[in-house]
């Protein structure tokens, strides 16, 4: 008896483990369709406190329209937000409202945490901008597993007092990459190597915009090494040498160069509408230097922020109600103008308070990218996940250290990435 | 005298092993189990993949460029933290006035941040920072120090970095330990003629020959897993090429995300927790030889 005891009691540890780790799988399936009532959480992605307001003002509108409902609001901040995606999907505890980027979506509709909203809603290509829509369509997937909620795009951020300094002419600006290395070569001779018109490393939005394709058609291997992308690299690398970059920019990730020009040591950034505000905050003196531009070489890239509805919400017509409650025209336009992004909905997104200054460099920084988000494109595949930007980001450095050609960082890289891709 | 039951010292160690079983045993056994599939962060598909992992594992170059960088900073690290602490402990154990300030201060960088200390060492060391600054300008060198790109400068200046951090951690061990070293053997060594260097290496080291071992073996572990310091070091990107990623980093990279991998990850950690033990056997055997 007494040495059955312990094993019984490691039976029981290990059963507890295996009880506190396996999901709570055989509930049947919610209907999205049905009352609209009781009570769902709203997870949103680092907008309080900034936002609150706008947030408690439209769920107290919505708890008004449907008695009997009640939204809980539950905000994550930005950092390892993934990781607390994954948390809560592997233990079903998904909420019910939940703000993701498509790129999330993706790992979270192939494993059925998501609902494929177009089952239960059929206006949704009428509703939306295509581009923002077609953004929570995954290959390999039938449906749409969220609702595009706020859309942003970069444009380019320059130091003037930095340009004119050079002998450069704010009013001038490149507008190209080939461009961009021809001033920078200029602010480099002038200052003599003290200033930078050159701040970030070529990442795999600046491949996919010089028409290189970056995976295969079924998304199952890359293809981005190619001739073009070698000559598009060899470009930076060529850069990196006659030194137009500051070094540091070798170990940046995806936000280094708004770092590098907040901090004044470089006089290019891109950044989305928002992101002036941002600048100048975190560095006044940036106020009477900064000059702002469309994106270089004519496409901009797309931001899609988006909604989506957990699989296994109890009260998912509530939750859909909601979503499309945040999402019409109004609420999006208030939010809109408040955030200085832009709305989804074909309704809203060309209301004439989006393409009018109030004539603030943060007006006009909304416009240009207003008028940028036109042509705007996802242009980083859904499948090439942070491990994928990172292997890349890292021969990409390795090139422009001059420890390698740029061909085979490319093809370091590639392979790299091919591994990951087939284990996808 | 009152008998207990023949289950009282189960229920009393229960609470404990319930908790090593939940967080300890069972997330072992799983990464083990793990290894073997193709096990993503959302469950969905997995499927066993048997030793493809690590087939893989042994023919990765970020992996084998990790592993030498990981034992390179053990190899540094292992002397520098099991002998430098030992002679701080044993200046700041004389009981003079003020020797409390010099206690705290060594100490103070281990209750420091590890992120914040790499974040404000990433600006002394950066091509623009201090201490490129000053040797630039005292003309010792041409141009910046690539403190922060060049592989093994980045190993270098992590471990410098750990070895500061670490210094009071050990010297706190190495303090202790000398309050059993018997005072009569130094006077008696004192007597018979030997001087302060000759004590240091015949009475003092034997006498905490066993908090040695231990300082090793700890130094060893961390040194194989460390992460903070080349992480943030790097700008979390594991400098160009990757080459100064640790191998707890190379995990971190394949793990994170919505469509981390899982399976290679465990693969990775299997092998870390082998390479980890190797170390530890060879000084326990040491110990044991010694004993």
């Amino acid at each position: 008896m007494r040495k059955l005891i312990p094993a019984a009691a490691a039976v029981a540890v290990a059963a507890l483990a295996l009880t506190a780790c396996s999901g709570g799988g055989g509930t049947s399936e919610p209907a999205a369709t049905g009352e609209i009532k009781g009570e769902i959480t709203l997870q949103t992605w680092s907008l309080t406190p900034k936002f609150q307001p706008y947030l408690d003002k439209v769920i107290k509108g919505f708890e008004a329209k449907y008695p009997g409902t009640k939204v809980k609001l539950l905000d994550q901040p930005g950092d390892g937000y993934s990781d607390k995606i994954v948390s809560q999907a592997s233990t079903d505890s998904l909420p019910d409202v939940v703000n993701i980027p498509p790129d999330y979506g993706v790992a979270l509709a192939k494993s059925g945490a998501l609902l494929d909203i177009s089952s239960v809603q059929k206006d949704l290509d009428k509703t939306y901008v295509a581009g923002a829509l077609d953004a929570f369509k995954y290959r390999g997937l039938d449906g749409v597993y969220g609702l595009p909620w706020y859309l942003n795009t970069d444009i380019s951020y320059w130091n003037a007092t930095q340009m004119t300094a050079a002998g450069l002419d704010p009013k001038k600006l490149p507008t190209t990459v080939d461009e961009q290395i021809a001033q920078a070569k200029i602010m480099h001779d002038a200052s003599g190597g003290k200033n930078f018109l050159m701040s970030s490393k070529p990442a795999v939005g600046d491949f996919a915009r010089a028409g290189v394709p970056i995976l295969n058609e079924d998304g199952t291997k890359t293809a981005f090494s190619t001739d073009a992308a070698v000559q598009l690299l060899q470009k930076y690398v060529d850069a990196y040498k006659a030194g137009y970059y500051p070094s540091s920019v070798l170990n940046d990730d995806y936000l280094g160069n708004s770092q590098l020009f907040t901090k004044g040591q470089v006089a290019f950034s891109t950044g989305g509408g928002p992101a002036y505000k941002d600048f100048v905050r975190d560095n006044p003196s940036l106020a009477k230097s900064i000059v702002m531009g469309p994106a270089l070489n004519d496409q901009p890239p797309l931001y899609v922020q988006g909604l989506a509805i957990a699989k296994k919400s109890k009260n998912q017509a509530t939750a859909l109600a909601f979503a499309n409650w945040i999402l019409n025209p109004e609420n999006q336009l208030e939010f809109a103008n408040l955030t200085n992004t832009f709305p989804s909905t074909t309704a809203s997104a060309s209301d004439p308070s989006l393409s009018k200054s109030d004539g603030t460099p943060a007006g006009d920084a909304k416009v240009l990218a207003f008028n940028s988000l036109q042509k705007a494109k996802v242009l980083s595949p859904i499948e090439f996940n942070d491990a994928m930007n990172k292997i890349l980001n890292q021969q990409v450095s390795l090139a422009m250290k001059g420890d390698v050609p740029a061909k085979k960082a490319l093809d370091d890289a590639a392979s790299q990435i091919d591994k990951l891709l087939a284990n996808q | 005298m009152r008998s207990h039951r023949w289950f009282t010292p189960w229920l009393l160690v229960a609470p404990a092993l319930l908790w090593l079983g939940a967080f300890s045993f069972w997330p072992a056994i799983n990464t083990v189990r793990m290894s073997f599939t193709n096990a993503k962060p959302l469950g969905g598909t997995e499927q066993w993949v048997g030793l493809r992992n690590y087939t893989n594992l042994f023919s990765d170059p970020q992996v084998a460029n990790a592993l030498l960088n990981s034992v390179v900073y053990m190899a540094v690290c292992l002397p520098l933290l099991t002998l430098l602490p030992l002679g701080i402990a044993v200046l700041v154990e004389k009981k003079i006035p003020g020797i409390t300030f010099f206690r705290t201060s060594f100490y103070l960088p281990v209750i420091a941040s590890a992120v914040v200390v790499a974040l404000l060492w990433n600006l002394v060391l950066d091509e623009g920072g201090v201490v490129n600054n000053i040797v630039q300008s005292l003309k010792w060198v041409q141009g910046p120090i690539p403190f922060l790109t060049d592989r093994w400068l980045v190993v270098f200046s992590s471990i410098s970095l750990t070895v500061w951090k670490g210094l009071g951690y050990y010297m706190v061990i190495y303090i202790a330990a000398l309050g059993n070293v018997s005072k009569d053997l130094h006077e008696a060594a004192a007597i018979d003629g030997a001087g302060a260097w000759r004590r240091f290496w015949s009475v003092t080291v034997p006498g905490v020959r066993g908090a040695m071992i231990l300082v090793a073996i700890m130094i060893c572990v961390s040194a194989l897993r460390i992460f903070t310091e080349p992480y943030f070091l790097t700008g979390t990107t594991g400098g160009p090429g990757g080459f100064a990623s640790s191998f707890v980093m190379i995990i971190q990279q394949y793990a994170r995300g919505l469509l981390g991998n899982l399976g290679y990850a465990s693969a990775l950690s299997v092998v870390l927790f082998f390479i980890c033990l190797i170390p530890m056997l060879i000084l326990a055997r040491q110990n044991r030889k010694e004993s």
